[in-house]
């Protein structure tokens, strides 16, 4: 076990190295004076120029560079945000756990609402639930998660009321307690339904298509033979057999959701990692940029690190068998 | 094509689109830039799809807007497969430690959130259109790089290729007239569907405000839209309308040269399960 954990890190780490390094070329590429393509469009104070100039040893060959870099980076230096006055370490920090947290709501509502579809339109095989189904999941692939956004807001916020319209928070509470989640709540409930349509639809394939297949396993039809219900059938043979590829899915999923995050924080102002990033974007600011995505995909490979692991835990077949 | 429902349904939608970017300009019943002294009216004779913030006609602004949703997405699906197709026939023919590190780059491209990587070029660099193909290419080749792999990998094995090897055939010969005939099938199912794909990242790009601010595109009238929700749905409801067709009609599309293609598999929905 522990030599399998072992082997994962190492083959995690050279990937988060040339994540490192590729984005740093990218970088160095942007043509004209690298000082200044660090640091976006803000005026570059001579004490900082002086400061960069020496840390990365912009004079110094290439790969000197690359290294200096990469050396910053492991630190846990991403450099200093003008724009933002601030660390751009200390920004992502703080910026983080709100992305996780509308992620980790969203997930929590999107795995139950696909499994339940795919175990709904998996095991009815009647024309009827197949052209609710299709037409129900073309739709729903094809409606962009923003725009998806924007039609919640229009109806349920605007028309309705009954949810506000941006933002994670009232600017002042005084509400504490049980009384502070509902209303914390209520800023979370829609960028969170958006984001579990949009992934629950997408779990709900997955599902469909792998209980098709258990259904077609010999253990189905001694399970029918022995006289089980309908009910118990699904039950304790399909849903257990069926969840493997939606728990993978689920697990890797975490790199589509930063992404979503990205389109999902825009349309709703939900101050996360995404709504940095664009923020970040819309000032030039080029090291937090970076930063951001250096930090996601490091947090990507770690993520699928943890669940690959976990794997290796609960089904023994993946230890022995890759 | 015109042999199954959904290819049916799918083509008609694609060619009415196809249509509409090349004819813009004679039946949009405004230039889309003209500002009319109309400003966020709604839907109405005059204006079929309303006006927005600056009193363009939007259903004019969707006509032309047609036209770099669908250059884009074809053109960053066609260079996906260029790129993709080449690294996947690469790897896929010769093996050997080739292969190991160009899988390892395909997943690490999947792996990674890869429209983050999309948006820091196109800040970086800037949002011309042709960038802007580069761009969304980069977030789709992996897919098309991977089929095109597995495709390769299993047609090498066969027994006509052992023959063309045995009858001394150049490798270029191999590759491209024994193998590429046979492996070319799901491959233009994969196009159909990477375009989607990149429409839909394209109409993001231009949500976010980093399209080419030259060209009038679905995505860029949602974020302009963005700030009018309260007082103007029709700025948002109808270019989102028209992604969402454009992509159903790709599908579609690619569903029924999928049932074409693969007849086994015409179960449906080739692409989406």
């Amino acid at each position: 076990m522990l030599r399998y954990i072992l082997q994962r890190a190492l083959y995690a780490l050279p990937l988060m190295l040339v994540i490192i390094v590729v984005m740093f070329t990218l970088l160095h590429l942007i043509p004209g004076d690298p000082v200044q393509a660090l640091v976006g469009d803000y005026p570059v104070p001579p004490a900082y120029r002086q400061a960069i100039e020496e840390k990365y040893r912009l004079n110094d060959p290439f790969l000197t560079q690359v290294w200096n870099y990469v050396t910053a980076v492991v630190q846990g230096d991403f450099g200093y945000s003008y724009q933002n006055q601030r660390p751009v370490l200390s920004l992502i920090l703080e910026r983080a756990p709100r992305t996780i947290l509308l992620a980790s709501v969203g997930f929590a509502f999107a795995i139950p609402l696909g499994m339940a579809i795919g175990v709904i339109t998996g095991t009815t095989r009647s024309s009827t639930t197949d052209k609710i189904w299709t037409t129900s999941a073309l739709i729903a692939y094809a409606i962009p998660t923003f725009w998806l956004g924007q039609l919640l807001v229009m109806f349920f916020a605007l028309r309705l009321g009954w949810f506000p319209t941006q933002g994670i928070g009232p600017l002042v509470s005084r509400a504490h307690g049980f009384d502070w989640i509902l209303e914390r709540g209520r800023y979370l409930a829609l960028p969170a339904l958006a984001f579990a349509i949009h992934e629950g639809m997408r779990f709900a394939r997955i599902m469909r298509a792998s209980v098709i297949d258990t259904l077609s396993q010999g253990y189905i039809i001694t399970a029918r033979s022995k006289g089980l219900t309908r009910g118990q059938i699904i039950r304790r043979h399909v849903l257990r057999n069926s969840s493997l590829p939606l728990v993978t899915v689920a697990g890797y999923a975490f790199g589509s959701a930063l992404s979503g995050a990205v389109l999902l924080e825009t349309v709703f102002t939900w101050p996360g990692l995404g709504l940095l990033m664009v923020d970040s974007i819309r000032l030039r600011d080029n090291l937090t940029v970076v930063g951001v995505v250096i930090f996601s995909a490091v947090a990507v490979v770690l993520m699928n690190l943890l669940v690959d692991i976990l794997y290796a835990m609960l089904d023994p077949r993946i230890r022995t068998g890759g | 094509m015109m042999s199954t429902r959904h290819g049916a349904i799918g083509s008609i939608i694609l060619l009415l689109l196809a249509f509409t970017a090349i004819v813009a300009p004679l039946i949009a019943p405004y230039h889309p830039l003209q500002q009319t002294a109309a400003s966020l009216a709604p839907p109405s004779g005059d204006f079929y799809f309303g006006t927005d913030n600056i009193g363009r006609d939007v259903f004019s602004l969707i006509l032309y807007g047609a036209r770099s949703s669908l250059m884009v997405g074809f053109g960053a699906a066609l260079a996906a497969l260029l790129v993709g197709g080449t690294i996947g026939i690469v790897a896929g023919y010769f093996r050997g430690p080739v292969e190991m590190v160009l899988m390892r780059v395909i997943e690490l491209f999947q792996t990674l959130p890869v429209i983050m990587l999309v948006l820091c070029a196109v800040a970086l660099f800037g949002s011309n259109f042709w960038l802007l193909i580069a761009a969304v290419a980069l977030a789709i080749w992996p897919m098309e790089a991977r089929l095109v792999y597995g495709q390769y990998i299993k047609l090498r094995e066969r027994d006509f290729i052992s023959a063309a090897r045995v009858a001394d055939f150049s490798t270029s010969h191999i590759i491209f007239r024994e193998i590429l005939p046979n492996a070319v099938q799901p491959v233009i199912v994969q196009v159909a569907l990477d375009a989607s794909i990149a429409i839909l990242i394209e109409a993001g790009l231009g949500f976010l405000g980093l399209s080419d601010p030259s060209m009038v595109s679905w995505g860029q009238l949602l974020f302009v839209a963005q700030d009018y929700m309260d007082t103007a749905w029709w700025m948002s409801v109808f270019p989102g309308a028209a992604i969402c067709i454009a992509i159903i009609g790709l599908n579609l599309f690619a569903d029924g040269l999928n049932e074409i293609v693969d007849p086994r598999s015409a179960r449906g929905m080739g692409g989406l399960q």
